[in-house]
């Protein structure tokens, strides 16, 4: 992949309950955002391919989301578009398809948008009623939070990870969100605050969740060797790695770590030639905070089984060896899903190019590392690697 | 030819609650305490559970069985497959003769006996019966406190064996004696107990084992007891002390027709002539057994007795739908008349597994699984998975709309056979990694009007090594 395409643009809203704005308009501020920010400035009539990610239509009302809803509501009628639905990864996913689509040659343009409508429904209408869905028996009352919650109980059990460890990425990633004018949450907790919420999903706390969020991110690509028509600052991208694993928990041979995140960043640091040691940031899947330990360790970033324990001291906060979730992350930014994976990239961005205010970190080797995972089972993840190195 | 008992099994609702709770909601008074189902249970996990120890007890191959009989007045379908679920569940032959026989409280003691007829006459071999009851009593009728869930299960065989059934007699009375009725809310006729107490019950049941007495001498009894004071009255008219019936009837309260056969296994560990008196439906029934030996399963009953959780009337109510909250329930995505259930039905009540003929791992359900998930193979045989093992990892899950009830335990086991599988723990009952678990046949919905059924892990150490 290495400097076939460039990112020349990127921007989001601020993500929320946002009850006031319809699906279609969250999507046109977040477009509108992405091409306000191309240093040159960009025609919106460039774009000839758009990529849409949004992961649950029926969270709004919406069942058949097809290709035409989002060009027409951004102004861009007629152009062609594709919705992508890849579990939490349907974000990440519709990046790494856009870039494919102009690293293939086809297109010299292309737009990446996510857009999640999570609250228009109550949660119980929404997210919660998937605890009805899937198989019958064996998916029977499976929330959200049952596809990780018996990560950390093994977890727990077998490295002594604790519930301080757990609360260290809450905290930390609420901390982040101070500092991000777009996260939904943006007060600090402390661990009093955070061992005392209820429980959601034993052993997970209601502050080890990541909220419902409403939300829009949108990202402009175009072939590398025209980046310099739009910035003087590019963003590359360096590689990417998709994996799956089976959909049930009952398949999964162990539950301290997540396979499909492991083989995805292997594909992604070998597509970027590059390692774990390489990378300067990271935004990661942190759906709950034990999400965030099992993806540093997957990623190669600690040892499996030191992840509670590199968080505890600091090793992925903003100053840290690795920051992690500068953002604030899935859990203090929110995860309008099929938005996420788009905004976390958009977060890469604006790291790489010096561009995050309060929460800049160092990027010395100019190397960041976008992650999702989830899907039935958590059987889908994306990696994506960005750069502002030149090949 | 005779027919012998060689093998016995009982099990009752997992809620136990006070008759004076309920009587407290009423502004009466009551004694004793009774079995109920909880939300996850009803006539064929009872049934299932009775029958499973019975097969154990009896040592007997589920695949042997070609008759399985099963007495209970409410039938998880009204007219539907409940004989073929319990029969795929218990994982006996397609091909299993039988019936179910419904209608009055003396039902379980008529499946018993048309069992054995159909062994005498040749038409089976060894037969399974199951009896099964769990009425749903009227708010504020006077069972209400009263009425208990529980099951019973016998094998029986042509020959010899620690039991031999001995004779039986009918009596009918075309009577309306509604005392244990289901549902009773929508039937709304005044109810004479002293009418029925003195004409009908007393002089009926009084006289069939009057009868039965004379023409056998009985030395142990099984007698009717349905609001907790008719029973010691019916004793002392016929000289029985204080029968062995008393026992469960004091643990579970009235469970109908489940009554008269829990009373007889309590009655089959030692020797002698055991006698039963059924009533219920304007029909006396009476059968006497000829007890040898032990009957295997019937020591188990006191474990049986002293199993369940305690529950408020609250509680008691929640679990038989009588008291939901409001609002929709969230639909179930694959509805239970629908072709899901058609593909899968039989493979999720069987417990069915697909194992890799290459390389051994075993893929469930079969019917989601053309490919291994060990290697990716498509060469398979259907196995039957084994009902116990240990738990991997667990969670326990608080937070869920309307009809889940928190908090509820997810499990994923290792089975003995090395099959890993996710399934619901039973509510009420803790976890640990490496703790052993049982699985047992539970109702994981009742779903558009449709009961749906599933395996649940449950602790091994509640019922024992599995």
């Amino acid at each position: 992949m290495w400097n076939q395409v460039a990112v020349v643009g990127a921007g989001l809203i601020r993500f929320g309950e946002l009850f006031d704005r319809s699906y279609e308009q969250l999507a046109k501020q977040a477009f509108d955002a992405a091409v306000g920010s191309v240093d040159h400035g960009f025609d919106p009539a460039l774009i000839d391919n758009v990529i849409l990610s949004t992961q649950r239509g029926t969270l709004w009302g919406q069942e058949g989301i097809g290709g035409n809803t989002i060009p027409s509501a951004i102004g861009l009628n007629g152009v062609p578009c594709t919705r992508v639905e890849n579990a939490c990864p349907s974000g990440s996913d519709a990046f790494r398809i856009a870039a494919m689509t102009v690293a293939s040659g086809v297109y010299d343009i292309a737009l990446v948008i996510g857009v999640e409508k999570m609250r228009d429904k109550s949660a119980e209408e929404g997210l919660l009623a998937r605890a009805a869905s899937g198989h019958p028996i064996y998916n029977r009352g499976e929330t959200a939070p049952v596809l990780f919650a018996p990560f950390a109980t093994r977890h727990m059990h077998d490295f002594g990870t604790t519930r301080e460890m757990l609360g260290a990425v809450a905290m930390k990633n609420r901390h982040n969100a101070t500092l991000d004018p777009y996260a939904h949450f943006q007060q600090e907790i402390d661990l009093d605050r955070y061992l005392s919420s209820p429980l959601v999903c034993e052993p997970l706390h209601l502050l080890d969740c990541c909220p419902q969020t409403d939300g829009a991110a949108a990202m402009v690509l175009v072939r590398a060797d025209r980046a310099k028509e739009f910035t003087d600052a590019p963003v590359y991208v360096a590689g990417f790695g998709v994996a799956t694993d089976h959909p049930a928990l009952h398949e999964k041979q162990s539950f301290v770590e997540l396979p499909a995140t492991v083989h995805a960043a292997k594909r992604a640091y070998a597509m970027a030639g590059v390692g774990p040691g390489d990378i300067d940031m990271a935004e990661v899947h942190d759906c709950f905070t034990i999400t965030e330990i099992l993806d540093i360790e997957d990623l190669g970033f600690v040892e499996k089984g030191k992840g509670g324990h590199a968080t505890l001291a600091g090793e992925t906060a903003l100053d840290g060896r690795l920051p992690v979730n500068p953002s604030g992350g899935l859990i203090a930014k929110g995860h309008p899903i099929g938005a996420t994976g788009v905004a976390q990239l958009t977060e890469c961005y604006w790291q790489l190019r010096g561009e995050a205010d309060d929460r800049q970190v160092a990027t010395r080797n100019g190397f960041a590392l976008q992650h999702n995972v989830g899907g039935r089972g958590s059987g889908v993840s994306v990696v994506n690697i960005l750069t502002t190195n030149e090949g | 030819m005779p027919v012998a008992i060689t093998g016995v099994g009982a099990a009752a609702g997992s809620l136990r609650c006070e008759a004076s709770d309920v009587a407290d909601a009423w502004g009466t008074s009551a004694r004793g305490r009774f079995a109920a189902c909880a939300a996850d249970e009803d006539t064929l996990t009872l049934a299932w559970q009775a029958a499973v120890r019975a097969l154990e007890a009896a040592g007997s191959d589920p695949g042997s069985i070609d008759g399985l009989w099963w007495g209970t007045p409410t039938p998880p379908f009204g007219q539907g497959p409940s004989r073929a679920y319990l029969s795929a569940t218990l994982r006996l032959p397609d091909t299993v003769v039988g019936a179910i026989v419904s209608g009055t409280d003396t039902c379980g003691v008529q499946a018993l006996l048309a069992a054995s007829d159909a062994i005498a006459a040749g038409r089976c071999s060894r037969a399974l019966v199951v009896v099964s009851d769990d009425v749903l009593p009227g708010l504020g009728s006077r069972h209400e406190h009263r009425a208990g869930a529980a099951g019973s299960a016998f094998v029986l065989e042509a020959g010899d064996g620690p039991a031999i059934l001995g004779a039986a007699t009918t009596r009918l009375r075309p009577v309306l004696d509604r005392y244990r009725g289901s549902d009773e809310a929508a039937t709304r006729d005044a109810y004479d107990g002293r009418l029925f107490r003195e004409e009908v019950f007393v002089p009926s049941v009084v006289g069939a084992a009057r009868a039965l007495h004379e023409a056998t001498p009985i030395s142990a009894w099984s007698l009717p007891d349905p609001d907790g004071r008719l029973g010691r009255l019916i004793a002392k008219e016929v000289g029985a002390g204080e029968p062995p019936s008393a026992g469960p009837y004091a643990a579970f309260g009235d469970t109908g027709a489940a009554a008269p056969l829990l009373g007889a296994i309590a009655a089959l560990g030692g020797g002698g002539t055991v006698g039963l008196v059924a009533y219920g439906g304007g029909e006396t029934v009476t059968l006497t057994i000829d007890v040898n030996g032990a009957v295997p399963g019937a020591d188990l009953l006191d474990a049986v007795t002293a199993e369940g959780r305690p529950a408020s009337y609250a509680t008691v109510l929640r679990a038989r739908g009588q008291l939901s909250p409001a609002g929709e329930p969230v639909q179930m995505g694959v509805p239970p008349g629908g072709a899901g259930f058609v593909r899968g039905g039989a493979e999720l009540l069987s417990l069915h597994g697909a194992r890799c003929t290459d390389c051994g791992t075993v893929s469930t359900p079969p019917s989601v699984h053309p490919a291994c998930t060990g290697c990716g193979g498509s060469s398979f045989e259907i196995v039957d998975l084994p009902r116990a093992g240990t738990v991997v990892t667990f969670v326990v899950n608080q937070t869920m709309p309307a009809p889940f009830e928190a908090p509820l335990p997810v499990v994923i086991a290792d089975l003995v056979d090395g099959t890993r599988l996710q399934l619901q723990g039973l509510a009420g009952t803790a976890f640990q990694i490496d703790g052993g678990i049982e699985l047992v046949l539970r109702r994981y919905a009742r779903e558009r009007g449709a009961p749906v059924y599933g395996y649940k892990a449950a602790p091994a150490a509640t019922r024992g090594q599995g």
